[in-house]
């Protein structure tokens, strides 16, 4: 099952004083004590792995390794030792039951009416790892694991970057263009919540591949790089995907200028279908605000968050601003 | 060019899991006329790490003539990604016919930078004329490609000559699966024929598939008899 992992425990949900129901239980029944004991180690154990999260300077935390969950589709890179697994098994077990107490934050699925900003992580893993400890928690952020990413570490980074950020929306850049069902199978194995399929592909390529994520549980985006007309092809398809991304490239960005966004599409888009709209391509906090201005309801940037450095958190801040 | 643009080749593209891919490979016929290809599920899934476990195997099959493909079929960022095939050891990288032009471009000029050749896959290009008209440069080897989920599609043997005539590109057939399609490719003029779903299908067969497609170039079958 994907979605298996998704129940994460966040302690940043907590309430301050949330210690004083299981302390009054156990005056109530002193037989809770054990239970609230025995959930307490599990607390211990996660909170390790939540520090290592606020820690900014660390690089990699070892605890990072070692709570992998083992899948039947990835290797994990290090060896751990299996007496660690099987703790860490337990652990997981137990901070499952955790959840008893505490309704999960599993952000699966994008609503409607919301602004989000899609930051896409291309640099290294080392680098993304960085970049996530630097971004504030909020539900508005979602992540994207870029095509180069994916391409040099494996489909198993997505599990890493849902690691770093529990129960955050991680979005697969795979850039399908042939073979839908089989990479969609993979995204959703490793754990994420939406997957990029090519608007140029050929259409049974994207029908197969809308029907494939609706099989497998997770949302459809739809990439229009290089298309003429984003709708023409959206008119060509039996069902819609999710999220449909105006996409200016990289390449084209850097060597030519006269290529513009196309924000006349958004409500092209809009008023034909039932999508979201991401935008995709700029850069600028200008550009971000002219998208949310013309109706996306994503916007994905990339180019401040190639490596981390200690202003991530304020321009993330400052672009969440624009959004609202 | 790494490529022996005198010889026919048969290009075998893996989609299954490392594990399988790395025992396929060894148990392939050590002939220089097969192509490795890395397919692109392959990457995604196993990174650059499964590239070099290819590049690995094969050349401890045959020695120094390995040539693997890693199929990346880049879409934007041509440059990271050529570099990413490069420190893998690949020989060959494909970029998609449907890229932006600009893409198209940096990716050729960083494959000649780093010697590697360039492929540019035609996957739903209705006119690759027209795509390698407007590049700077041309590419190595141009892919004619029906994708795997088309089953309407023909493949477009007709180009082969067109393009041929045109430009000094070598050209690479894919989407026939038979050894008469393989064959038939050979005929109408390809230099590379693609072939996987029965490499895909049967895993244990590796070697009698192998001796079998390669029967289908004329000029490997002619040698087998002497």
């Amino acid at each position: 099952m994907p979605n298996q992992n998704r129940g994460q425990f966040d302690f940043k949900k907590l309430p301050k004083y949330i210690w004083v129901i299981p302390a009054l239980m156990c005056i109530i029944n002193p037989s809770f004590i054990f239970i609230f004991f025995v959930v307490f180690l599990s607390f211990i154990k996660r909170k390790k792995d939540f520090m290592s999260l606020l820690n900014k300077t660390s690089s990699v935390s070892p605890s990072l390794n070692l709570s992998l969950p083992e899948t039947a589709f990835m290797r994990v890179a290090s060896p751990v030792p299996s007496t660690l697994r099987t703790t860490n098994n337990f652990v997981n077990a137990l901070s499952g039951l955790s959840t008893l107490f505490v309704a999960p934050s599993v952000n699966r699925q994008l609503k409607k009416n919301k602004k989000y900003l899609q930051v896409a992580l291309n640099g290294s893993l080392n680098e993304s790892l960085n970049v996530l400890r630097g971004l504030p928690t909020s539900e508005k952020i979602i992540i994207e694991a870029g095509t180069p990413l994916i391409k040099s570490e494996g489909i198993g980074v997505i599990r890493r970057l849902q690691y770093a950020m529990p129960g955050s929306y991680i979005v697969a850049d795979m850039k399908t263009a042939d073979l839908g069902e089989q990479e969609v199978a993979m995204c959703a194995q490793a754990g994420a919540s939406a997957v990029v399929c090519l608007g140029v592909a050929p259409i049974e390529v994207i029908g197969g591949f809308i029907a494939a994520c609706e099989k497998y549980n997770v949302e459809a985006m739809l990439d229009m790089m290089n298309v003429p007309s984003a709708i023409l092809v959206l008119k060509k398809l039996k069902k819609m995907p999710r999220v449909v991304i105006l996409h200016r490239g990289v390449d084209e960005t850097e060597s030519n200028k006269e290529k513009q966004i196309p924000f006349y599409e958004i409500k092209q888009v809009k008023g034909t279908s039932n999508c979201l709209v991401s935008v995709a391509g700029g850069d600028t906090a200008r550009e971000v605000q002219s998208a949310i201005f013309n109706d996306a309801d994503i916007v994905v940037v990339w180019k401040d968050f190639y490596t981390s450095n200690t202003t991530t958190d304020k321009i993330v801040t400052g672009f969440l601003k624009e959004i609202r | 060019m790494i490529l022996n643009k005198k010889q026919k080749h048969l290009q075998i593209a893996f989609n299954r899991s490392l594990y399988e891919v790395d025992d396929m490979i060894l148990r392939l016929p050590a002939s220089e006329r097969i192509i490795v290809e890395a397919g692109t599920p392959f990457i995604k899934q196993n990174g650059e790490r499964g590239i070099r476990s290819l590049v690995n195997n094969w050349s401890r099959r045959i020695g120094a003539g390995a040539y693997v493909v890693a199929d990346m079929k880049c879409m934007d960022r041509g440059s990271t990604e050529v570099s990413i095939a490069k420190s893998a050891g690949a020989s060959a990288v494909t970029c998609l016919g449907l890229a932006p032009t600009e893409t198209i471009n940096d990716f050729i000029a960083d494959c000649t930078k780093y010697n590697i050749d360039s492929m540019v896959d035609m996957l739903n290009v209705k006119f690759p004329f027209e795509v390698l008209a407007k590049l700077k440069k041309q590419p190595d080897i141009v892919v004619l490609h029906r994708g795997a989920d088309e089953t309407l599609a023909e493949i477009p043997f007709h180009e082969i000559n067109r393009i041929k005539g045109a430009y000094n590109s070598v050209i690479s057939v894919a989407g026939g699966e038979s050894p008469t399609d393989i064959r038939r490719a050979f005929f109408n003029g390809a230099d590379i024929a693609v072939v996987w779903r029965s490499f895909n299908e049967n895993p244990d067969q590796v070697e009698a598939l192998a001796e079998e497609f390669l029967l289908s170039i004329k000029a490997y079958a002619k040698s087998i008899k002497n």
